[in-house]
């Protein structure tokens, strides 16, 4: 059982150790032939007995019994009936041997001077054993009491024959003929039981086989679920971080920034009013001029006065230096062009880059957000690179749609040699594309141009 | 100060919404209706008729572009009015598209402008009146841009600075106080400005602007 499969020797239909024990290879291959011969020798081992009144019946009768081997593998029930057949005859018409030594298969028996079977009722015995070893035990066992009881039957015929003698000699018939068809069906039945314990072991193997392939696939089938799975999951990871991002700007257009633009106004308003109470209290410091008593305390509140303008002049130009801040921030996190489609977001880059752009957008039917932004963020950093690093003076943003999706590429004709760096810009935005099993190819040869490529799902 | 004018405002965050409504009414100004969305803005503005209306870009419900749209209409039907569009971002786009018809009586501006509470009024001033206001964020991408290649590179930096006030609708006077410079330098960089451009000068402001934002347009 623990034996894998491949080492197991494939059960053959004629491979049964004992039944010939020294044939070669040739006559195990040539299982018609082998039985050829066994029938001859079956013949040529009867042929001596051919003599006396029974001469021709004789003969016939062991040609006709050692016949019945030849096909025994293939119709083993069939032949052995027939042998049957014939040894009944033989015993009924009491065609048998007169005298002489008497040698019979199996036990060695050895009959002297009395009538007996042929040397070719072996045949019998080795279709017993063909039974045995080929057919179930209930049809082996079947032949088996049908040999002994012939046996029994040749004993009864024969012994008046023997009357002179004493009864050792008919029950050492009985012992030799008896024990020669149990030996046949136990040597038969042993191969048989062999063949069976190795037929039902490969049956077992072939089912644990099949029991095994079933769970591999089993494991293959959850594998691909759990592949699937993590695959709708991160589709809405990624949807989901791009709407949050969204709704981040938004809360802060919202919130912080309009009301940093309202602080900016009310802080403007201050800054205005006290510019022109300071002007009107100048212009009446300078018509009231030198009335000396009160100069004093109107210095102290003019000083006073120029502290609370500086001030405020600085509360209203940091508010309006922070609401520049969080503008970058917010477009940062999400530019609000976006909302308006990839073309107005690329268009809106284009206008905005150092380097002159040429925009193609061709994109009939909107990606999903978040692959809108890593689109857009793609193009922002590669025409950041274009503007920093390669002393073109020209670019090319081209997007459009292909087999379901999205291709931008940005082509510049500055000097070349843009390469994926660890920790560089271009591993940032494989990075981003690889998110959405997106993919991203440089070709960027020494001496220009380069060419970018971008290439996402229309959706996570 | 100018006459009173005849305002409606259009803002979803109230914060500003109201803020907006005191400075404006606190200047003299008459603030007919402070409402939160473009169908409520066009109510207004057909009911009152006021000589501005200022709008906000982002508004219920999708909070994208419908203020731009909104003024785009109103300025369709109604030339009188004028339509000062401020946002917290400002898209060369965008603008292109708002002055894409007769640009006379339309501004542009970023939200954080009203910080400067006079030069805010004075814009919606000059809207109100038939102007042209250009944020100069708008013309700043467009100086950098450089896409207009040789001509725009030819204009010196001081030059720059004036095209950007110019775009704004200010007059020479205008520039010259800001940059203080004298008005008749201002009138000779306008007149290289114009040169270096191909453009013909002219004495009139709204004039200029609209040739400025001819050669700005994409």
């Amino acid at each position: 059982m623990s034996r894998p499969a491949s080492q197991m020797p494939p059960p053959r239909a004629d491979a049964y150790p004992g039944h010939v024990p020294d044939v070669p290879g040739w006559l195990r291959r040539h299982p018609w032939q082998a039985d050829s011969l066994l029938a001859l020798l079956l013949v040529a081992a009867s042929a001596g007995q051919w003599q006396g009144e029974y001469r021709a019946s004789l003969a016939a009768v062991s040609v006709l019994l050692a016949a019945t081997v030849v096909p025994r593998r293939r119709y083993p029930v069939a032949a052995f009936a027939v042998a049957a057949a014939i040894g009944a005859v033989q015993v009924v018409l009491g065609v048998q041997p007169a005298g002489g030594p008497v040698s019979l298969p199996g036990p060695g028996l050895q009959l002297s001077g009395v009538p007996g079977p042929t040397a070719a009722d072996a045949a019998i015995l080795v279709l017993l054993y063909t039974l045995a070893a080929r057919r179930s035990r209930r049809v082996s066992i079947t032949g088996l009491v049908i040999c002994l009881l012939g046996a029994a039957a040749g004993i009864i015929r024969w012994a008046p024959t023997h009357a002179a003698h004493s009864g050792d000699v008919v029950f050492a018939a009985a012992v030799g003929l008896g024990g020669a068809a149990m030996t046949a069906w136990v040597l038969g039945d042993s191969v048989a039981y062999r063949y069976r314990r190795a037929y039902y072991a490969s049956i077992e193997e072939r089912a644990a086989r099949l029991e095994a392939e079933r769970d591999a696939q089993m494991r293959i089938a959850e594998a691909a679920e759990r592949a699937r799975e993590l695959q709708e999951r991160r589709a809405r990871a990624v949807d989901e971080s791009a709407a949050r991002l969204r709704r981040i700007e938004r809360d802060l257009h919202d919130g912080a920034q309009v009301r940093l633009a309202a602080l900016a106004m009310m802080l403007g308003e201050i800054k205005e009013s006290l510019d022109a109470a300071a002007d009107g209290a100048a212009a009446t410091g300078a018509a009231t001029g030198g009335a000396g008593g009160g100069a004093d305390g109107a210095d102290g509140g003019a000083d006073n006065g120029a502290r609370t303008r500086m001030l405020a002049a600085a509360a209203h130009r940091s508010a309006k230096e922070t609401l520049v801040e969080l503008r970058d921030l917010a477009r940062g996190i999400h530019p609000p062009v976006l909302d308006r489609g990839l073309g107005a977001a690329l268009a809106a880059l284009a206008e905005t880059s150092q380097v002159p752009v040429g925009l193609e957008v061709s994109i009939a039917e909107r990606p999903s957000p978040a692959i809108e932004a890593i689109v857009y963020f793609c193009a922002a950093e590669l025409l950041a690179n274009v503007a920093k690093h390669s002393g073109a003076s020209r670019a090319t943003v081209s997007a459009g749609e292909h087999d379901g999706r999205i291709r931008m590429t940005v082509t510049d004709d500055g000097s070349g040699g843009a390469r994926l760096a660890p920790g560089g810009g271009l591993a940032g935005l494989l990075e981003r594309v690889q998110t959405v099993d997106g993919r991203l190819s440089i070709d960027s040869p020494a001496g220009g141009p380069t060419v970018i490529t971008i290439e996402l799902p229309d959706h996570a | 100060m100018a006459a009173p004018l005849r305002i409606v405002i259009a803002e979803d965050a109230a914060v500003m919404r109201d803020g907006l409504t005191q400075t404006l009414t606190r200047r003299g100004h008459e603030v007919l209706a402070a409402v939160a969305d473009a169908a409520s803005l066009r109510e207004a503005v057909e009911k009152h008729l006021p000589d501005v209306a200022i709008i906000d870009v982002r508004m219920p419900p999708t909070h994208t572009d419908e203020g731009l749209r909104a003024a785009q209409s109103i300025h369709a039907a109604h030339p009188g009015v004028g339509v000062l569009v401020f946002s917290q971002y400002i898209e060369t786009q965008s603008a292109a598209e708002l002055f894409a018809g007769a640009p006379a009586g339309v501004g542009y501006l970023l939200k954080d402008r009203v910080a400067d509470v006079s030069d805010f009024i004075e814009a919606i001033s000059r809207v109100a009146q038939g102007g042209t206001v250009l944020d100069p964020e708008v013309i700043r991408h467009l100086l950098r841009a450089s896409r207009r290649g040789d001509s725009l590179a030819t204009l010196t930096p001081r030059e720059r600075e004036v095209l950007s006030l110019l775009a704004q609708g200010r007059s020479n006077t205008a520039i010259a106080e800001s940059l203080t410079i004298s008005p008749r330098v201002v009138e000779k960089h306008v007149a290289s400005i114009f040169a270096k451009l191909g453009l013909a000068p002219s004495d009139n402001d709204n004039r200029r602007v609209i040739a400025a934002l001819k050669y700005l347009e994409p």
